[in-house]
């Protein structure tokens, strides 16, 4: 085997492992650092790819500022209540079975796709994707600038949204930063 | 990392050299600061082990090494553990990309019955193409160091140390990230060695479409973009957590912040991390703002040509002509690791509310007016106008 494919599988482990474990350790501070984890192999597995751009952007992004705030947020309460109530109920039993049933729909697809090719991508298209998407920064920047313009300037539309709903929120629920 | 076994042992020696570097320079930086303070606050500082208080750092690390381990009986053993460790790994990570001099060329020779190479090292742990967003991703992980020290410690006060931490840090990286696009959009690039042979010679720009030369001014980024260069000093001094920015361990309303409750050397490796962020934090600045590793009016195959003349062989001459670059590098980044401790005891400490308000209320808005208007710049002076 390849030195690269053996760092392929490592990193898969690894990000696997740590995506398992985001979602069954029962304390919330574990499970956000999990995820931070996940996200710095996540990281890896891009720059295996040679999307160098995607994962410093992942790493600066999602590991060091998201997912900081989550750890962050989380720190500042008494999670003891919310872990018991999170694992025992009716509530997180129905959520449980809709979350497997969820999981198990998407494994099912996927066997089934790949055998009738349902989810196969087009191969013109993939090979049309694949000559667009260089390595570089510089063409990821020609391709989301010019093919791509009107969806990235819609989710970033969509951010102005969230964030001025954020501030109206809080300026009308009172607290610090009340209008009056 | 290269093609041979002799390449790629000898990429791997670099990386585990430059990351001893880093830690090596750590207690002469400690002394650095307890003479700096001393001279500052009109003191002697620690001068009676050995000549001028120097081997001060020996007995340091002895009592480090031998405290008594120590972990609070309430906290969380294995994330009180890992913090340390947390925190001296980015700043090694982003240290090992930045460039420290010129490459070195290597001819071909022979060694046990063998030909090897010619092969060419660059003077770094290992050179990334998007150089300073993976910096950014590596060191904006510093703040888990100190989330995870103030949590696990289950103590008030490293727990306030920690949050306060956290939000100066995502606060401050905003500013950072965008201080630098203005010098990003001046050099056209992402990697830090194409900045850096990018500032060689005198100061030349393209004003309207005609290029302009001032022979007397080196071709250094602070000439281009000085307002991004003031907003990226002041949001590192926040990213290092060093006065003025050092609420995260204010003592006098936190006892020790984040670290209240660790000793000996676990303690001493959050200052490993503290103190390696500051050296990654003027690699930066010079990288960026003063040249990289160039010295102002000579061009690297100038010395080449000095030490080849003298008589040495190629892979000699360029052997040569990367160390005393290397030296020009360092004595440029101990000028800035000077900085860093004239002004810990020069300015008192924010407030926590004039800290978040310099940071959105006046260094974003600086540091986005500084991106726009050189993007406009920028692309006004290289179009051609006639």
């Amino acid at each position: 085997m390849e030195m690269s494919s053996i760092l392929f599988y490592l990193l898969a482990a690894a990000t696997l492992f740590f995506g398992f474990r985001t979602i069954t350790v029962a304390n919330p501070i574990f499970s956000a650092l999990n995820l931070a984890l996940t996200m710095i192999t996540l990281a890896g597995i891009f720059f295996m790819l040679d999307a160098y751009f995607i994962a410093g952007v992942q790493l600066a992004v999602y590991a060091g500022a998201v997912m900081v705030l989550f750890v962050m947020v989380l720190m500042l309460f008494d999670l003891s209540g919310e872990a018991r109530a999170f694992s025992r109920g009716m509530m997180s039993g129905i959520l449980k079975v809709g979350g497997v049933s969820l999981f198990g729909i998407i494994v099912i697809a996927t066997i089934m796709g790949s055998f009738s090719n349902i989810l196969v991508i087009d191969s013109g298209e993939a090979a049309a994707g694949q000559a667009l998407v260089q390595p570089t920064t510089r063409d990821l920047a020609v391709v989301l600038f010019s093919r791509y313009l009107l969806a990235f300037e819609l989710l970033g539309l969509l951010l102005l949204v969230v964030a001025v709903g954020v501030v109206a929120v809080s300026r009308i629920k009172g607290g610090t930063h009340a209008r009056d | 990392m290269g093609t041979d076994i002799l390449e790629i042992s000898i990429n791997f020696a670099k990386m585990v050299a430059i990351f001893l570097l880093m830690v090596q320079l750590v207690p002469l930086l400690v002394w650095v600061e307890r003479r700096g303070s001393a001279l500052i606050q009109n003191r002697l500082g620690p001068n009676r082990v050995g000549p001028l208080g120097l081997t001060q750092l020996l007995a340091d690390a002895v009592k480090f090494l031998t405290k008594e381990e120590f972990v609070p009986a309430k906290s969380h053993r294995f994330l009180f553990y890992l913090a340390p460790i947390v925190a001296l790994l980015p700043a090694a990570v982003a240290f090992n990309a930045i460039p420290l001099s010129h490459p070195i060329e290597v001819e071909a020779f022979e060694w046990l019955g063998h030909t090897w190479g010619p092969y060419t090292f660059l003077f770094q742990g290992y050179e990334i193409g998007i150089g300073i967003v993976f910096v950014l991703g590596v060191s904006s992980l510093a703040a888990y160091a100190l989330l995870l020290a103030g949590w696990a410690s289950d103590n008030k006060y490293s727990l306030i140390g920690a949050l306060r931490a956290s939000a100066q840090m995502i606060s401050y990286e905003l500013a950072l990230g965008l201080s630098i696009v203005g010098i990003l959009l001046v050099f056209n690039t992402f990697s830090f060695s194409e900045m850096v042979s990018q500032q060689v010679g005198p100061l030349s720009f393209m004003f309207f479409g005609q290029e302009v030369s001032i022979p007397f001014l080196p071709n250094w980024g602070i000439f281009f973009q000085p307002l991004g260069a003031i907003l990226l000093l002041a949001a590192v001094f926040a990213e290092t957590n060093r006065l003025p920015f050092d609420l995260p361990e204010a003592e006098a309303e936190l006892v020790a912040g984040y670290h209240t409750e660790y000793g000996g050397i676990k303690m001493n490796m959050f200052y490993i991390g503290e103190y390696g962020h500051m050296l990654v934090a003027s690699a930066l600045m010079v990288t960026f703002y003063f040249g990289g590793y160039h010295i102002p009016f000579i061009t690297p195959d100038q010395i080449n040509e000095f030490f080849s003349g003298r008589g040495h062989g190629a892979t000699q001459a360029s052997l040569l002509t990367a160390l005393v670059l290397h030296l020009s590098f360092f004595a440029k980044i101990a000028v800035f690791l000077w900085v860093f401790v004239w002004v810990r005891w020069t300015l008192p400490r924010f407030r926590y509310d004039q800290l978040m308000d310099l940071g959105w209320k006046t260094m974003l808005p600086w540091a986005l007016a500084n991106t726009i208007i050189t993007a406009i710049l920028v692309l006004m002076m290289r179009s051609s106008w006639s």
